[in-house]
């Protein structure tokens, strides 16, 4: 009821209308195919920026909360239907895609809105907790930091079981067949880490758009690979059902959203892990199998973590820096106090309402776009518009850089195997560079 | 239990040593992430490796342009009849793969009562194993065998083939004259023995004696930097086998001194949320732990646990007794229908030896 009085006083209206002008923004950016959200608000931010003057730290922290939270519930509908824009989204793709094909879309898309609603919910509640949780959290883990995403690697790479039939009668061929898709996994996870370290080493942008240099390897990584599935599968969509009720009940609501919290906000606290590793981690520490569990929790995960890293940033006394936005967002806010706080929930809560309505005429619109339009047509028009937008932004280099990430991302695409482990472009430098062997490895590769 | 949480269990073991914990926080050292993945080798070994080398004296190919139920049943049936004579025999059953996507699906069940090999073909699936209705075939789809021996099983529910590789069953004949029905007989033998785990962290000591330096502060260990990894390496290891002993399949401590698995305490199913979590959450509450009084220069650095005594309350025995309350209440829930058998859910075999490949 606090948190309601002090969105509801007049002082703090206007936060209230830069937060549904940041949600309706993140509609929109939802569009925009492929990009990176930390990378698409990076540039609207700068543009907005432009009235830094007439805008208060608050104010455009507002705007940020509408954006995040408006993104990370909204922009499941547009990657369901016409591919994912991050890594994030990269996880929910074979589940997303199973119930698309099967007609299941929009109760998909329900459902990881609910879950998102059981995250924000989760995070307000335990808003108040944070304020003694973390500080101590945040003493214990910070030297350890390191070897935890260490550890996170090492999982990823022994978690991946073979694939394959075992169907031939020779021993050999079956093990190699087996170990051919651990194999690309390794191969993959490895090659975009040797990515990762040499883009974060030699800067292949013009350095006044230098904060955009990772751009051009996510697209490359992730979004052309799957535009690129998207023209040459020759499957058409099937007919979306809209369907009147969602199949949930209340344990597996609580179930889906407390495994997506504790992944979600893993992956909000520890720096460079994100929402689909965290997804993966607390997907196995609670032994999920039923697939509407898989879905909804991802949705909480997502949100958990777009939104929880954020608000990290707003704890006070805190002063944890996790995600784009916040760095973005922290010359402007030095101090926060317990009342921005306060209004960060509020604002959060309000945010992720006015999203979760706009979710059900949103997916209904897109469902009627794919009909009209062939969306192997919006593939085409999307990687057209791509390239040349990536070299709009970041030149001749960006453009090399995108060509080289692309050919890794059509790795595990190619032979079936996790795209995750392409995240190891900032998980394995970052791991490397934090334990204080960076610059080892930079002279072993000749770039210092 | 599940590959993850064996992985942070064995993170959990390796900070109880201190002088790890100082290495990781002083001197950039990776120590930690060795109980990690010792923690999870077991796994590794049998389904990277063992499965690929384990031979079965009987194979069935069954042919989706020809479909026969009595085809497959009798292979599994002569391979128990084998048993019966010569003790021990395995059969190894494969998939039928019709398109990219598509996959014939069949049920084996053992009906120890009636001492008969049951197997149904089924629908048409994908590979999400979702069926296309009306397509299981018409004739042939049915089949029951009679053996002239007895079996038993301990986990008497179908076992559905349908995507990728299929299962693998060894009899095995035992005292009583009765054949037992041993499921994944490459799973959990010399890979989950207390035998390997020796000989493994032998090797990571005679690696670590050579390679690792000594300490700049002696003082600062009670035991040699060389002796910590293979010290975590068997106590990680160690721990896989305990937390794999409260499930239904067991291991092999000994081997190669004992050659069958014992039977697990049949605590919790492997495949179950609330066991899984329940380890990965006293793990986590450990590992923050140990990390806190195990830090560096504790009388100038604050503590982030504030009081051990609210951290213990709040953070372990609220939340065991939470999820002990919720197992007993699901098992209770569980045991009230358990008249109504669904023989088509994975058996607890099954459950135990799921792997997540996410």
């Amino acid at each position: 009821m606090d948190i309601f009085d002090l969105l509801m006083h007049p002082q703090n209206f206007d936060l209230v209308y830069y937060c549904v002008v940041g949600v309706i923004v993140s509609l929109l950016i939802s569009f925009l195919p492929a990009l990176h959200i930390y990378n698409v608000l990076g540039i609207f931010l700068l543009f907005v920026l432009k009235y830094e003057m007439t805008m208060t730290g608050m104010q455009l922290s507002a705007l940020a909360i509408g954006m995040i939270v408006g993104y990370s519930i909204l922009n499941t509908v547009p990657s369901t239907y016409l591919g994912p824009g991050d890594e994030s989204l990269s996880y929910y793709i074979l589940p997303g895609a199973q119930w698309t094909a099967q007609g299941k879309g929009f109760e998909s898309i329900i459902l990881t809105g609910i879950g998102a609603l059981g995250g924000i919910i989760m995070l307000a509640l335990l808003a108040p907790a944070f304020l003694y949780i973390l500080p101590g959290l945040k003493n214990i883990t910070t030297p350890h930091i390191f070897w935890i995403i260490g550890t996170v690697i090492a999982y990823m790479l022994l978690s991946e079981w073979p694939k394959g039939l075992s169907q031939s009668r020779n021993t050999w061929t079956n093990f190699f067949e087996g170990w051919f898709y651990l194999g690309v996994g390794i191969v993959t996870f490895f090659l975009s880490g040797i990515l990762g370290f040499i883009v974060m080493a030699k800067t292949f942008v013009p350095f006044e758009i230098a904060f955009q240099s990772i751009t051009p390897v996510f697209v490359g990584l992730f979004a052309i690979p799957w535009l690129i599935t998207n023209i040459i599968n020759v499957g058409p969509l099937p007919h979306q059902h809209i369907s009147d009720s969602v199949d949930l009940d209340w344990e597996l609501l609580s179930r889906g959203t407390f495994s997506g919290f504790l992944g979600g906000f893993f992956a909000g606290f520890v720096p460079i892990v994100t929402a689909g590793i965290g997804g993966l981690i607390s997907g196995h520490a609670t032994a999920q199998r039923d697939g509407r569990l898989f879905v909804m929790s991802y949705g909480t995960c997502k949100t958990v973590y777009y939104v929880g890293s954020f608000l990290l940033f707003f704890v006070p006394g805190l002063s944890l820096t996790r995600g784009g936005l916040a760095w973005i967002i922290t010359p402007l806010s030095p101090n926060i106090t317990l009342q921005e706080y306060a209004l960060f929930v509020g604002l959060m809560i309000f945010s992720a309402g006015l999203s979760f309505i706009l979710l059900f005429p949103f997916t209904r619109m897109v469902i009627w776009i794919t009909k009209q339009i062939d969306y192997h047509i919006i593939s085409v028009v999307t990687l057209i518009l791509i390239v040349p937008a990536i070299y709009a932004l970041t030149g001749f280099g960006g453009l090399a850089v995108m060509t080289v990430a692309t050919g890794i991302g059509l790795l595990p695409v190619m032979f079936q195997a996790r795209r995750m482990n392409l995240m190891g472009v900032l998980l394995l430098p970052v791991c490397i560079n934090m334990a204080g062997y960076g610059n080892y490895f930079l002279e072993l590769m000749g770039l210092l | 239990m599940k590959g993850f949480t064996h992985f942070i269990s064995g993170i959990a073991v390796a900070t109880f040593f201190p002088e790890a914990v100082h290495m990781a926080s002083q001197e950039h050292s990776f120590v930690l992430c060795l109980g990690g993945i010792a923690g999870i080798l077991p796994d590794t070994l049998d389904f990277k490796f063992a499965r690929y080398f384990h031979k079965s004296e009987f194979e069935v190919w069954p042919d989706p342009n020809k479909l026969d139920a009595t085809q497959i049943a009798s292979t599994v049936a002569a391979a128990v009849e084998r048993a019966a004579v010569n003790g021990r025999s395995t059969v190894q059953l494969h998939t039928m793969q019709l398109g990219a996507n598509l996959w014939r699906s069949y049920t084996l069940w053992f009906d120890s009562a009636s001492s008969e090999i049951v197997v149904e073909i089924g629908p048409i699936v994908d590979t999400g194993q979702v069926p296309f209705p009306g397509s299981e075939p018409k004739e042939n789809n049915i089949a029951r065998i009679k053996t002239s021996c007895p079996f038993f099983q301990p986990f008497d529910k179908k076992s559905s083939i349908s995507i990728m590789s299929g299962p693998c069953f060894e009899f095995v004949k035992r005292d009583d004259g009765r054949v037992e029905i041993v499921f994944l007989p490459w799973h959990r033998t010399w890979s989950h023995s207390l035998t390997l785990a020796f000989c493994i962290s032998f090797a990571v000591g005679l690696f670590s004696f050579f390679l690792v330096p000594p300490s700049l502060h002696p003082d600062l260990y009670s035991i040699p930097r060389w002796l910590l990894y293979p010290l975590i390496s068997f106590s990680a290891f160690a721990m896989h086998l305990l937390e794999d002993s409260t499930g239904f399949m067991g291991n092999n401590l000994f081997y190669p001194f004992t050659k069958d698995r014992t039977k697990g305490w049949g605590w919790v199913s492997a495949a179950e949320g609330i066991p899984n979590f329940f380890c990965v959450w006293l793990s986590f509450i450990f590992i923050l732990f140990n990390l806190d009084r195990l830090r560096w220069a504790p009388d100038i650095t604050p503590p982030g646990i504030t009081s051990y005594p609210a951290y213990f309350f709040f953070f372990l025995i609220l939340p065991v007794v939470t999820m002990v309350t919720l197992f007993f209440k699901y098992a209770r829930e569980k045991n009230a229908s358990v008249e109504e058998k669904d023989f088509d859910s994975p058996s607890s075999s099954d459950r135990d030896t799921e792997v997540s490949s996410t």
